[in-house]
């Protein structure tokens, strides 16, 4: 005669399901008929436990907010008035993006500069960082997430110029042009944001500017 | 983490061991604090656009200035006023800037006249002139030693690290005007002549700019009880050395290949 068996839904709070495994009921079945259920009650009591239903979306569980990627990147496109209440909750997903999309383009036209990209991107948000601070004096509060996350944001206008660099024959007029003026659009957004983010700004405004101007500059010559 | 607090307690080592031999050896009037700690930064950084300005008015045409060359003291004479309130204070922002701004000139020049731009390149740039701002350095750090130690009991300069290092990295200003003369559209029969001219007139100022400052730190700021230690004569020789000095260097800097 066989042993009901009934299979309890297990609602284990804790994540790990394995981990719940109750030994003192696997002691206490002695029946051989029962052994070969009970692993799978606790692998089906484990996924049971986490269910599907309940998990969170992946993408919010990753941090990763597609909206407020989008919005904060029509932002960017409009050079002359910058809305910068939305950059204030700083995000490293969209920048990571941005980044991962200019290795790209230069893959395309045939240059490999991933490692360098990310080796100059940490460089260049130190030395953004380092000056704002020490010009600011003790009151500066831009901290380094919230700068590399301006300055990946700002990477938009240079990732615009290896698309367009594509297109365009190397070392000419069209492309040198091209070049400033994305330069200096590049610029005006990550200055403007920079002063209306961090405190103090305003008196050292050229300053920085001339420190984004750099640093964009720097970028555009992988391109 | 760990790398953190290990590099902090090896920093607390070599102090340790540098104050002994130096104690050892019987050196105890030289101020070790000059050398050990980098005494706030934040100073060098208090600049605004008009400082900027002016201080490189001043930096590439040193001769038509018209002021005078003295750093302007604090109201209760405990320290000198930072950048913004005086043209003749060091400051830190334009140096590095200068020094940024040359490297990538540097690059660019590359870019336009071999077509053969690597990152690498800059790389490369970059430690070249580190390499250059720390012999200026040493020069200047040489020359205030060799004036003002003098002999045995040695009253010793009192200058800041950070003020040297600020002063050697004014020459970069002059080495990215250079280096901004190379790039800019010219025609090619003249860019030798181009490239001479520039490099010969910022060495030119260059060096004026570095006599007046050592000039300035010497006769004013060493401290007072015994200036016959060294002789006229022998000062103006190693000012004349320093000036001569700049045009090798700024040569070496504009020479990219």
């Amino acid at each position: 005669m066989a042993k009901q068996f009934n299979v309890r839904p297990v609602r284990s709070p804790n994540p790990l399901p394995f981990l719940s495994f109750d030994v003192n009921s696997a002691a206490a079945s002695t029946s051989f008929s029962s052994a070969p259920h009970f692993p799978s009650t606790a692998v089906a009591g484990g996924i049971g436990a986490a269910g599907f239903d309940d998990e969170p979306p992946l993408l919010e569980e990753l941090g990763i907010n597609t909206k407020q990627i989008y919005q904060k990147t029509l932002s960017i496109l409009n050079p002359i008035r910058v809305n910068h209440h939305l950059h204030e909750d700083a995000d490293l997903s969209g920048p990571f993006l941005f980044l991962i999309a200019f290795g790209l383009f230069q893959l395309l036209a045939g240059k490999l500069h991933f490692g360098i990209i990310l080796g100059w991107m940490t460089m260049a948000s130190m030395f953004l960082y380092v000056i704002f601070n020490m010009l600011a004096g003790r009151n500066g509060n831009l901290d380094m997430y919230k700068c590399l996350s301006l300055l990946g944001y700002c990477m938009l206008p240079i990732v615009m110029l290896s698309v367009l660099s594509l297109f365009v024959p190397r070392g000419g007029y069209v492309i040198m042009a091209l070049t400033g003026v994305l330069v200096i659009w590049a610029t005006r957004v990550c200055t403007r944001l920079v002063v209306e983010l961090a405190n103090c700004g305003d008196e050292h405004a050229r300053l920085i500017e001339y420190a984004c101007f750099l640093i964009y500059m720097l970028f555009s010559m992988l391109v | 983490m760990y790398e953190e607090f290990k590099s902090h307690e090896i920093a607390n080592v070599l102090y340790a061991t540098g104050s002994d031999i130096l104690t050892a050896y019987g050196e105890k009037n030289i101020n070790i604090s000059r050398y050990m700690c980098v005494n706030n930064p934040r100073y060098y950084f208090q600049v605004n656009d008009e400082y900027v300005k002016n201080k490189l008015k001043l930096i590439l045409f040193p001769f038509l200035h018209k002021g005078r060359w003295m750093r302007a003291m604090e109201d209760d004479s405990s320290s000198f006023k930072s950048a913004m309130h005086d043209i003749n204070a060091p400051d830190l922002y334009i140096p590095l800037m200068a020094f940024v701004t040359y490297v990538l000139l540097a690059a660019f020049f590359l870019v336009l006249c071999f077509c053969r731009f690597s990152p690498e390149s800059i790389g490369v740039q970059f430690s070249t002139g580190l390499m250059c701002w720390l012999m200026q350095v040493l020069l200047l750090e040489g020359t205030l030693h060799s004036l003002g130690g003098g002999g045995g009991s040695g009253e010793i300069i009192l200058v800041p690290l950070l003020d040297v290092v600020s002063y050697a990295g004014y020459t970069f200003v002059g080495a990215a005007v250079v280096m901004a003369v190379r790039v800019s559209p010219h025609p090619v029969r003249w860019a030798h002549l181009m490239f001479c001219g520039a490099t010969l007139w910022e060495s030119f100022c260059m060096g004026v700019l570095l006599v007046k400052i050592v000039k300035r730190i010497l006769v004013f700021e060493v401290p007072i009880f015994d200036k016959q230690m060294y002789s006229t004569n022998k000062r103006n020789y190693v000012l004349l050395f320093v000036a001569a000095a700049q045009f090798p260097q700024l040569f070496w800097l504009g020479n990219v290949h």
